[in-house]
């Protein structure tokens, strides 16, 4: 017979115990970090290279107070989410084709296979002159980019799906399509979630670098610009956001695997 | 179902690459039989299984269910296949996986769920409908599999080494439950095994397969016992120690 499992157990009451002590130490680490870094900007390096946090935080402060640092910030996350959702949402079902029908992957795969190499760094010049110097280029820039990551990582989950499970269907009955959508695109999904976290990670390596070179907003824009005001502390706003963000972002998609699409992505959510 | 193979041979690759792994077996399965394909690794028992699944197809000869050639698999023969985890579907609870076949086919609600109870009755899986594969022990895995095959309620049962993975005692008594199941829905079973004891606690008749390449049916022993076996049996003590001369021929035909 079955034991039904009380909500609160002491295993439960464990498992919290833990990761709040595990979240004290991580947060304790980051004190101490942020402690040694004021320590050596105010005591032992330039700070016009490195200014101590206390600066940076006035630096922010005072971005804050000018009413940009907030327009900066959105503009870049919407170019990054944009581009990141409109990618995956051309590479999934291209991956999922790519890797079931060999047909189509003979046609793509060149194509694929080349194209990857260039970095959309690469191409940032040659879209400002397509799609102007507006929002769309920059959007399919990071779509370029996630793209790539995306379709191989959906197409190799798409042939690594173990024969069995699809044998298996096919003495249950199931028709060439059923396989695909009950078998192979469920079975694929634990790469196609490795694979948008990757593309979420590179989106934001893109937007930097295009707002460097052509934009007037922006985090990369602004990171870019301090230069100019000899603001050393505004270039670590813009450092940090960027990392915060991404840690963010990053974060987010981690509990979206964890808890609503656990059953599919299983361990794959667990680092 | 009876099933017929004659002259069947299978080589990968359509020959092309190295002798045939089979050569030249003849096999009449009768309706409702347990057959046991037994014999030392590689010697091509589970391919032959494969050829009546219609997961591969004869190089030369013919395999037919029913007197219709087999062209594919088909939900009329079941399969349950060694691995504990690659041919489960993992996202799915245990009742998803043994309804699967069921939903693929569009059986009615009520139809699904009563064949679905039963098949988890049968494997003793009813308590633990709602756990996910990777909260399964093995010989459960292979239980989930097991039922997933009866709700479809095949003609045929093909089993290739389901509980090789499994601990002694588990597989033990997972052998009794299978003979159980076996004697109430009736239908044709062949199951693969290297295991002697295995073959003779399950089979009715017993195929002992000589070693590969070119390998082929060797011998053929009936075992004229009731079920469960007896293992303190005169004639089951007699066919384990012919059995196992018997085999040994063959693993030393491998190893020399």
């Amino acid at each position: 017979m079955v034991v039904e499992t009380p909500e609160t157990t002491p295993a439960k009451t464990a498992v919290l115990g833990r990761w709040i002590a595990g979240f004290w130490i991580s947060f304790l680490s980051i004190v101490f970090g942020l402690i040694v870094w004021e320590i050596a900007a105010r005591y032992f390096i330039d700070p016009f290279f490195l200014p101590p946090v206390s600066a940076i935080v006035a630096g922010a402060i005072e971005l804050i107070e000018r009413g940009l640092l907030f327009q900066h910030i959105a503009i870049s996350l919407f170019r990054i989410l944009t581009g990141f959702i409109l990618g995956s949402l051309v590479a999934i079902p291209l991956g999922l084709i790519i890797g079931s029908y060999m047909p189509v992957r003979q046609i793509f795969d060149p194509y694929i296979h080349f194209l990857r190499f260039i970095p959309a760094l690469a191409l940032t010049t040659l879209f400002l002159v397509w799609f102007g110097v507006g929002e769309v280029s920059k959007i399919l820039l990071v779509m370029y980019s996630t793209g790539f990551i995306v379709v191989i990582n959906t197409a190799t989950g798409v042939v690594t799906t173990h024969k069995n499970k699809k044998l298996a269907a096919e003495t249950l009955g199931a028709s060439t399509w059923q396989i695909f959508w009950f078998v192979t695109v469920p079975a694929a999904v634990p790469s196609m979630y490795v694979g948008m976290r990757l593309a979420l990670a590179g989106s934001f390596l893109v937007i930097v670098a295009v707002e460097m070179l052509a934009a007037e907003s922006g985090l990369g824009y602004l990171i870019w610009t301090s230069k100019l005001y000899f603001r050393i502390d505004w270039m670590f706003v813009g450092i940090f956001l960027l990392g915060f963000f991404g840690l963010l972002t990053d974060y987010a998609w981690k509990m979206l695997g964890r808890h609503w699409l656990r059953r599919y992505v299983r361990e794959t959510a667990n680092y | 179902m009876t099933i017929e193979m004659t002259k069947v041979s299978f080589a990968y690759h359509g020959g092309t690459s190295g002798l045939p792994v089979l050569a030249d077996v003849d096999l009449t399965v009768p309706d409702g039989e347990f057959l046991i394909l037994l014999g030392p690794s590689g010697c091509g028992k589970s391919t032959l299984l494969k050829l009546i699944a219609g997961f591969d197809k004869p190089t030369t000869g013919e395999v037919k269910v029913a007197g219709k050639t087999v062209t594919g698999p088909g939900k009329d023969r079941g399969m349950v296949f060694q691995d504990l985890d690659s041919a489960l579907f993992q996202w799915l609870t245990v009742r998803g996986n043994v309804e699967f076949g069921l939903r693929m086919n569009k059986v009615s609600d009520a139809d699904r769920k009563r064949q679905a109870d039963e098949a988890l009755r049968m494997v003793n899986l009813s308590g633990h409908v709602d756990k996910l594969p990777d909260e399964l022990s093995g010989g459960m895995k292979q239980r989930v599999q097991i039922a997933r095959m009866l709700a479809m309620r095949p003609e045929i049962m093909l089993m290739d080494e389901p509980f090789a993975a499994l601990d002694a005692q588990t597989r033990q008594m997972l052998q009794t439950q299978l003979v159980t199941i076996w004697s109430e829905v009736k239908r044709t079973a062949i199951y693969v095994t290297h295991d002697i004891r295995e073959a003779l606690n399950l089979g009715q008749r017993v195929l002992l397969m000589s070693a590969g390449p070119r390998a082929g049916i060797k011998h053929e022993y009936e075992v004229p016992l009731a079920y469960p076996r007896d293992q303190t049996d005169p004639t089951y003590i007699d066919l384990l120690d012919k059995l196992s001369k018997d085999i040994e021929e063959e693993v030393t035909k491998v190893w020399s």
